[in-house]
């Protein structure tokens, strides 16, 4: 039985305009789910009709195979971390964390014993007779962290917490989250457009696009193997490149045209792709999968350098060519200039193909 | 330097202008009737005109009807506009029409209002009545009222009210422990205003009531007879009358300052 479950859910604003539309999700006992996509693709409209602050006009939405579609936000033991944190401003952090406690008749002694264990957690101690507003972001946001753990539900919502810290506190508590909840063991969507964050702390994520879901799995697998165009470019930064191309027969083997990207494919991929010969295709290619010297299974391309951002620890190039431009991912000692003509080596053992008018991936046979 | 001595010199120009008129009723109210019209600052000190308005005037009970009536009707109103701007705030109760009827409302002159108003409650017995004119300025000030409440509760994060839903309030709970403490300082300034509104108003209290139950801007107006304008006790009775407003709005200007900071509160 899922924690929770999704069975074609829908958001319809009225005049055709939907929030979410047909949406059908299982999220296992103490999963960490990702809702991953653009702005308006209806992520915290999923979280919070799951919450129940937002209607469900069609479809069934049950937590721990009790159907609460219909019941109000108090009688589905859900907790949500929201992206404005919304603390009660004028309550202590420990009336904060205490109120949901207090509305659900918690044992006084039983409210005290959590506080000061979620406190001692998320070293809010020194804080807990502050107000919010004598509070810096970081510490906000671990309130509302708080209030959510003390309450003890059987889920947890969480719509972009971190998005208000800046890049370095981000980083810790992307992972103080995922030892939180390797500790909690409880189920969790967690609302994010930050890849990073996807990749990093789910155990699946859902792509989402104009309300509905693109793709399911594991941040790998859907990393590996993205199910179509959308997700092959926003799982990833830069974007995967994308190259309209075709397969042709040629002697016994199958030959790749992709711009400047043209040749024989290795067997292995030969094999896999055999029936994308003669259709109109996109050839994609992940920046990190374009090596600087040349490799078995690697097709070599020309182009001239557009771009080069230096990161320290790795460079991203652009060269163009032939009216393409592909970014690659390369080490940091390759360090070309602007303008130089470049020899870059594809390597098609991590090569994509999706078809060029639904931008649906080809299956790899094999 | 020069242009704050130059800005400060025209800041104190301006106070003493708009004050000007208002200590001169100060100084007239203090100083013997004889001396009212007179050019000199203060001839005389004397509590004079005071005791007379209080002892020939039954002034006190002007004073007392008036607190009675306005304080009332800001009881009386203040539950029914945060009900109905919240409601307004947060749903689509009623619609567009409803708010703007609502509006529109206030945008009738009184007097179009005062004759019916007259008619009706004399049937009922409403007139020469406290109760009658509590119940006026309470359904006059209602909805204005209603319509700055509105805007302080829009002003309040929806997620705020979110949030104690999921903790395991009721709609109701979370507008009574979360979004009443959150917009309590604008439902405070609301209620000085809706106050001082109901202390001002002359043309209901005149119309609707009598000597017993006048209130202090109609018992003012009545020391102007026929033979003068007793200036001394009307200066006396103004500086009473101004009072409450000064406390009002002393109150306002701490109301206001955290009724409009208190979106920052994250
Ligand atoms: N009251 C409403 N009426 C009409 N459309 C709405 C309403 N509320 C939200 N929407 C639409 O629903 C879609 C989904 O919104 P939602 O807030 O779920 O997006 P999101 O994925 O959380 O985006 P973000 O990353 O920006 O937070 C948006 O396109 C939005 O315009
Ligand atoms: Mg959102």
């Amino acid at each position: 039985m899922p924690a929770i479950k999704l069975n074609n859910i829908s958001r319809d604003y009225g005049l055709g305009i939907f929030g979410v539309q047909d949406v059908s999700l299982d999220i296992e006992e103490g999963e960490f789910m990702v809702l991953l996509g653009p702005s308006g693709c209806g992520k915290s409209t999923t979280l919070r009709m799951i919450a129940g602050l937002e209607e469900t006009t069609s479809g069934e939405i049950s937590i721990a195979g009790r159907d609460v579609t219909r019941l109000a936000p108090r009688a589905r033991n859900v907790a949500v971390v929201f992206q404005s944190y919304a603390l009660y401003p004028h309550m202590s952090v420990r009336e904060n964390m205490r109120f949901g406690m207090k509305m659900r008749k918690t044992p006084r002694a039983e409210q005290e014993a959590r506080i000061a264990q979620a406190a001692e957690v998320l070293g809010l101690q020194a804080y807990l007779d502050r107000k919010p507003s004598a509070l810096s972001g970081g510490q906000r946001q671990r309130v509302a962290l708080g209030r959510a753990i003390v309450r003890e539900p059987d889920v947890f919502l969480m719509d972009e917490p971190l998005s208000n810290l800046d890049a370095k506190l981000r980083g810790e508590m992307r992972q103080e989250l995922v030892k939180l909840h390797r500790r909690v063991g409880k189920t969790t969507v967690f609302v994010t457009h930050d890849h990073v964050e996807a990749m990093t702390m789910g155990d699946r994520i859902c792509i989402m696009r104009n309300g509905r879901i693109e793709q399911v799995g594991p941040p790998l697998e859907v990393y590996a193997r993205p199910r179509n165009t959308f997700v092959a470019q926003f799982l990833a930064s830069p974007a995967m490149n994308l190259i309209p191309a075709e397969l042709t027969a040629s002697d016994g083997g199958i030959a790749l045209g992709a711009g400047p990207i043209a040749g024989p494919l290795p067997a292995r991929e030969a094999a896999a792709y055999r029936a994308g010969v003669g259709r109109a295709l996109q050839f994609g290619l992940r920046a990190e999968d374009i090596a600087t010297e040349a490799k078995p299974g690697t097709l070599p391309f020309e182009g001239s350098v557009t771009a080069v951002e230096a990161l320290g620890n790795e460079n991203l190039i652009a060269v163009e060519s032939g009216g393409h431009r592909i970014a690659a991912r390369v080490d940091r000692h390759f360090l070309p200039k602007l303008g130089e003509t470049v020899t870059l080596h594809a390597d098609l053992a991590h090569m994509h193909l999706f078809d060029a008018a639904d931008g649906e991936a080809l299956v790899r046979e094999a | 330097m020069l242009r704050k001595v130059v800005s400060h010199v025209g800041l104190i120009l301006a106070v003493v202008i708009v004050l000007f008129p208002i200590l001169w009723v100060l100084r007239t109210s203090l100083v013997p009737a004889h001396d009212s019209y007179s050019t000199a600052i203060l001839p005389a000190v004397t509590l004079d005109n005071y005791r007379a308005l209080f002892a020939d005037k039954d002034f006190g009970r002007n004073y007392l009807n008036s607190l009675i009536v306005a304080g009332l009707s800001v009881v009386l109103t203040m539950p029914l506009a945060a009900m109905t701007g919240y409601a307004f705030a947060r749903f689509r109760t009623g619609g567009r029409i409803a708010r703007f009827a609502t509006l529109a409302s206030q945008m009738l002159p009184p007097v179009a209002l005062a004759l019916p108003t007259f008619m009706l409650f004399r049937t009922l017995g409403l007139t020469n009545s406290l109760l009658g004119l509590t119940i006026v300025y309470a359904a006059i000030n209602l909805p204005f009222l209603i319509w700055i409440l509105m805007g302080f509760f829009e002003s309040i994060p929806e997620d705020l009210e979110g949030a104690a839903m999921t903790d395991g309030a009721t709609r109701w709970g979370a507008f009574w422990r979360v979004v009443l403490p959150v917009a309590a300082p604008g439902i405070m300034a609301a209620a000085v205003l809706g106050f001082i509104l109901s202390w001002n108003e002359f043309l209901f209290a005149l119309i609707l009531n009598g000597s017993s139950t006048a209130t202090v801007p109609v018992a003012l107006a009545s020391l102007q007879t026929s033979n003068g304008v007793q200036i001394s006790n009307v200066a006396a009775g103004v500086s009473l009358a101004i009072l409450p407003l000064m406390i009002a709005a002393k109150f306002i200007q701490k109301y206001l300052v955290e009724g409009l900071s208190f979106g920052s509160v994250k």
